[in-house]
This record gives C-alpha cells, structure tokens and sequence, in this order.
C-alpha cells in the first residue's frame, strides 16, 4: 500500500511551528525580554558549536528511538506508555552490569550490559502485554503506573545499595566500557550508529514486510486478523516486548554514550514521554517520526542557549507543547473547517433550488 | 530506635495518621475531580498539570493581592479554564486524551517554572499569604484525637464534606446520572434527549476546578503561601491511581488517597529501616493488582451470567 505524500500534514506541521514560536514570543515579549534576540540565541544555542551540534543529534537520536518503540507498539494496537520505566530501568541494569564486570574486556561487558538492558526492558514491557492480551487490563493504566514504580526503585538502587560514587548518587560506569565520542565534549557517541541502524530496521520491518503489515492488520481490526490467520495475541504481546526492549536500549545509550553516571533524573527526565509525543503527531510514521524529533531536538538544545539572553529554558517545554496541542488538535480543526464548508455549500445549494424552483413556478 | 513504650507508640502514630491526612488531601482533592472526568470516560491524565498551574495561580494571586481567599478563587477560576481547554481538545477536537494530558502536564511544568523564574527569580514565590491551620475547639481537647485529626489546614476538613457532596452529587443527581451516562453509553443518553458532550464539559470543568483547589492546597495551605517548581511532585498521577482504585466512587476515591498517603507517611517514619522509595512504590503495585482484580472478577461475573442465561435457555 503506496501512500500518497499528505501535503496537509506538512502544511499542518509547519503552521504549528509558527504559532508556538509566535506565542513563544509574546510569553518572552511579556516578560521583557526580546523575542528576536532570543530566538537569534536559539539559532545560535544549536549551531554555533559542534558541540552543541552533537548535543542535539544525541538528543534526536533519544526522541527517535523512544518514538519508534512507541511506533512498534501502536502498530500492533498496543499503546507502550511504560517507556519511561522500560528506559530507567534498562539503563539500570546496564549501568549495574557495567560496575560489575569491572575490569573484563570491553568486547565482553558491552554485549552484556546491551543484553541485561534489553532483557530488562523487554520483561517490564511484557507485565503489560501479557495483562492486556491474556486479561483485558488496559495497558496504558497499567504501565504508568509501573513507569512510577520503576523511578522508585531506580532512585532506590541508586542511592543505596549499588550507588558506586562518593559524592554522587549513582552508579558510575567504568571509563573502558564507555562509547566513544564522536565530537568531543558533547554527547554524540557511536551509540548514534547503532540507533541509525536500528532506525533503519524498525522502518524496514514496520513498511516493507508482511510482519509488519500482519502488525498494522492486527492494530486495525485484531477480529479480522484472527480471522485471517495471524496469531494476533503472540503478535500483541511480541511487539510490546520489542518496544520494552528498545526503551531499555535507549536508556543503555543514554548512560555509557551519554550521561556516564547512572542518576535517574539525568538519565531521563521524561523523555519517554516526549518522543510518544513526537511518535503521536508524526502519526506512528517512522520518517516524520525523525523529522520531528530533529526538530525538538533543536528547540531543546536552542533553548540551553536562550538562556544566555535570559529566557528561562523551560520556554522549550513550552514551545514544545504548543506543537503538540496545534497537532494534536490538527484532525479535529480539519474536519470542523471541512464541516463548515460543507454546511455552507448545503446552504447555498438550497438557496439555488429553491430560486430554481421560484424561478420554475 | 528508642525504647517501646505506649506512649512513645501513641506519639509515632499520631503524628504517622496525621501526616496520612495532610499528603492524601491534596491527592484526594484533585481525585475528586478526576473521577468526574473518569465517569465521563475521559481518561485524564493531565491532572498533574491541572495541578501545578493552580498552585501557581493561588501563589502569585495570593501574593499580589495578599488575600489567601482571592487566591484560592483564582485558581478555582482558573481550573474553570483549564477545564474548558481540555474539553476543547478532548471533546471538540477529538484529539487523544492520553497526549493532550501528558502535554498539559509537560505545558504546566513549562509555564510555571518560566513565569515563576521570570516574575520572582530563582527561588519560587515565597511569603504570599496563605491559610492558618485549625484548631477544632472540641477535639483539641482530647489527646490522640487532637494530634490526628486538628491542626491541619482548612482543606482537609473542606475535602471531608466535599467527598460527601461529591457522593450526593455523582449518585443521586440528574446531572451526575447524565454525567455517568455520558461515560458509559453516550448513544443512550443521546436517545433520552441529553447531549453527551455538553456533560463531558461539564466534567471536564468540575476536574479543573478540583484540582485548582488542590493546587491552592498545596501552596497556601500545606506549604504556606510558597511555590516551589513541580511542586505537584506527581500528584496528579496518584489520583488517577485512585481514581482507578476506588472505580471512581467518591467515598473510596478518598480511602484510595488515605492508603497512598499512608504508605508515603509511614515510609518517612520508617527512615533509617526501609528506604520511603520502596515503601512509596507499595501502593502502585497494589493498584495494578486491584486493576487486574477488578477486571477479572468482572469477567468471570459476565461469564457466570451468560452460563446461567444459557442454562435457562436449554431448560426451556
């Protein structure tokens, strides 16, 4: 099935991005501040540095990937909201693994601290599939509850029993197993290949074969599916572990390629939710999905240099949410202005009958 | 850990029930709320954000006009518009109620910490004026009772006689019938004259009202008169716990909210025993086992009824 490329969901996204900057600039004009020269530090906060060119294709990369593992689930009709927990908990383990295996060789700790990460996000991802598939209990309930019970325990074992640093609280990994850095002082890390091949991956498997045609069969109509033969239920719960399993990747990344001290709110501080947002208004499309996150990749990294001209840098969040309200909102607007058209072309159809039928008499 | 003695017993306790009461006000508050959006079948997620940015307006309001009361109005007016622009997105717009909630939340934490920053500096508002505790005359008297239940702030006792009106409000009148109906079959209460997404409205507007209060709550009557940013520390998301805990019945919203601010109260008291992260966690796994419960045992109720009407069926 070729789609045709939707010139309104382009049109939609860029008018989108025009109002949030627009009321991004009123806020700051309100408090004084110059919207101009601040988004002048916007540009300057992301592209005047390689630095900070590497912070935001790292942050991207992050917004991506959580994203698509929400791609995954949604597919199959199975909304991952515990990537949050999935995230924290994979970069957990993997930061454990990693203190443990101390002193082995790199070749052989990574693998493991990949694979406990993996195992990890993709057991907690299962809990809710299986609920869900086995019980009808709604996973999005279920799993924002274990996104809470995740933190807990990630502040938990970071503070106490496996905290590893004197002044910190966390879990330092050890300095061979760490990625290396692709530019220097910034976040950017090799972990950025294996996304990119990840990414590949997922929108291969998603687009181009039967597995995930099975997936968007299941998401649509599961009845119909299991009519058709595919094992619905298998497949449910299959591409909620995988999405578990990317979180807990990612989370993985976030501490060996990035962060380098597991602390849960520097390992993520939300950013599950921000790529299910990215994944939502790029409607569970694996290119958009990358665009968007660029762009709020952007917007992030745009508003740490914003504060230089004293903007707060919560006007990221801000900017941020306004996008996502415009697009969120972006279906119901369309069909309300097609309602009012079709309304008016109604009304002006039986004011020319009815002259018609004057006209007639 | 001192020597056991009843008094010392009595002491930790008492300060332990009192500090239940004091955390699962503002929970319940907002849960309060939260269940109107529940019956309404909106699921609300955005209670968080709700929240925080009526904390924020009671704080600032409170501390420009220096009158708690005009503070407390203001974020109950302002819940009113919080309310009217979820519903817009919600049930006009059809838009997932899952994103628009978590980008409420995400848009309160944006908005509130960039006005507090831009407005009062780093720090948050401080010294706006706020609620004094009460001290009931009748129980002060009594000694367990008088560290349990007074010396709080005017909402825990306003919360009491709220989960009954909330009650009355939900079960035994028209509106709450039409509200509940919304929820549970739209298409009915269509046919019965009623239009389903004015009652939507209408509860998605009571939640914001609920959970501005619970916001001034937070910031004129647990904290006196400060803001501090994400101060709702999640909060919203316990409520929708307890909302979901309680099957969204007022009376049991409430104990949802004494059980989490329990469990949060006793973890501080057992510092130095258990981790209060560990004890905190206990009440979210036990939602997800009373979810798994309720859903269960309503099915094996469905199933048992359609074996009986199958019965019946065969015996004639």
């Amino acid at each position: 099935m070729k789609k045709r490329f939707d010139y309104g969901y382009l049109i939609a996204l860029v008018i989108s991005l025009s109002v949030a900057l627009l009321i991004g600039a009123g806020i700051i004009a309100i408090t004084g501040r110059s919207p101009l020269r601040a988004y002048g530090a916007l540009i300057d906060g992301v592209f005047s540095s390689w630095r900070h060119i590497g912070d935001t294709l790292e942050y991207a990369m992050v917004l991506c990937l959580c994203g698509l593992a929400c791609d995954v689930g949604s597919r199959a009709g199975i909304f991952n909201v515990g990537g949050e927990g999935q995230l924290l908990l994979g970069a957990l383990v993997a930061s454990r693994i990693g203190t443990l295996m101390d002193g082995v060789t790199p070749w052989l700790a990574i693998p493991c601290a990949i694979l406990g990460a993996v195992a990890v996000g993709g057991f907690y991802a299962f809990i809710p599939g299986i609920l869900k598939v086995k019980l009808k209990v709604n996973e999005v309930i279920t799993t924002i509850m274990m996104n809470s019970i995740a933190v807990f325990l990630c502040v938990y074992f970071a503070k106490g029993p496996w905290k590893n640093s004197v002044n910190a609280e966390g879990i330092i990994v050890p300095e061979a197993y760490r990625f290396t850095t692709l530019i220097r002082s910034s976040n950017l890390s090799t972990a950025i290949i294996i996304s990119a091949v990840l990414t590949f991956l997922v929108w291969y498997i998603l687009q181009k074969t039967t597995k995930g045609y099975e997936m968007r069969l299941t998401g649509d109509n599961p009845r119909f599916a299991r009519f058709a033969g595919i094992k619905a239920d298998r497949l449910v719960i299959a591409a909620m572990v995988v999405s578990g399993m990317m979180c807990g990747l990612v989370g993985m990344f976030r501490v060996y390629g990035a962060e380098r001290i597991f602390k849960t709110t520097a390992v993520s501080n939300e950013y599950y939710f921000e790529g299910l947002m990215v994944a939502m208004i790029a409607q569970y499309q694996p290119l958009p999905t990358i665009i968007i996150s660029l762009i709020f990749a952007i917007l992030k990294i745009g508003a740490m240099g914003m504060q230089s001209v004293g903007v707060p840098i919560q006007i990221y969040w801000i900017l941020q949410t306004v996008v996502i309200f415009c697009m969120a909102g972006e279906k119901g607007i369309r069909a309300a202005i097609r309602k009012a058209r079709e309304k008016r072309a109604a009304e002006r159809d039986v004011l020319a009958r009815r002259e018609g039928g004057t006209a007639n008499e | 850990m001192n020597e056991f003695t009843w008094t010392n017993f009595a002491k930790i306790a008492s300060s332990t029930l009192s500090q239940m009461l004091g955390t699962a006000t503002p929970v319940a508050l907002a849960a309060l709320g939260g269940l109107m959006t529940e019956h309404a079948g909106i699921m609300n997620i955005g209670m968080d954000g709700m929240i925080l940015m009526g904390a924020f307006v009671a704080a600032a309001v409170s501390y420009y006009l220096a009158s708690a009361a005009l503070g407390i109005l203001a974020a109950m007016v302002f819940g009113i518009v919080i309310g009217l622009f979820f519903a817009l997105f919600t049930v006009k717009l059809r838009s997932d109620e899952f994103i628009i909630g978590c980008a409420l939340n995400t848009f309160a934490m944006g908005i509130t910490a960039y006005l507090s920053r831009s407005l009062f500096g780093s720090d948050g508002i401080r010294g706006a004026a706020y609620l004094h505790n009460i001290h009931i005359p009748l129980i002060k008297d009594i000694p367990f009772l008088d560290n349990v239940i007074s010396g709080h702030s005017l909402f825990v006792y306003l919360t009491w006689v709220l989960v009954i009106l909330m009650w009355l409000f939900v079960y035994r009148t028209p509106t709450g019938f039409w509200i509940r109906a919304s929820g549970e079959s739209p298409e009915t209460l269509r046919t019965a004259g009623k239009d389903p997404e004015k009652m939507k409205w209408v509860a998605s507007i009571l939640c914001g009202v609920f959970c501005g209060l619970a916001g001034a709550h937070l910031s004129l009557g647990k904290l006196n008169g400060t803001f501090v940013e994400g101060m709702s520390d999640s909060r919203g998301y316990i409520a929708f716990a307890c909302v979901i805990f309680g099957a969204a019945h007022p009376g049991k919203v409430y104990l949802a909210a004494l059980m989490f601010g329990f469990f949060s109260a006793l973890g501080l008291q057992l510092q130095g025993i258990i981790s209060s992260d560990l004890t905190e966690a206990i009440p979210y796994v036990i939602t997800i086992i009373m979810m798994v419960y309720v859903v269960v045992s309503g099915q094996r109720r469905r199933e048992h009824l359609a074996k009986q009407q199958l019965k019946k069926l065969e015996l004639k």
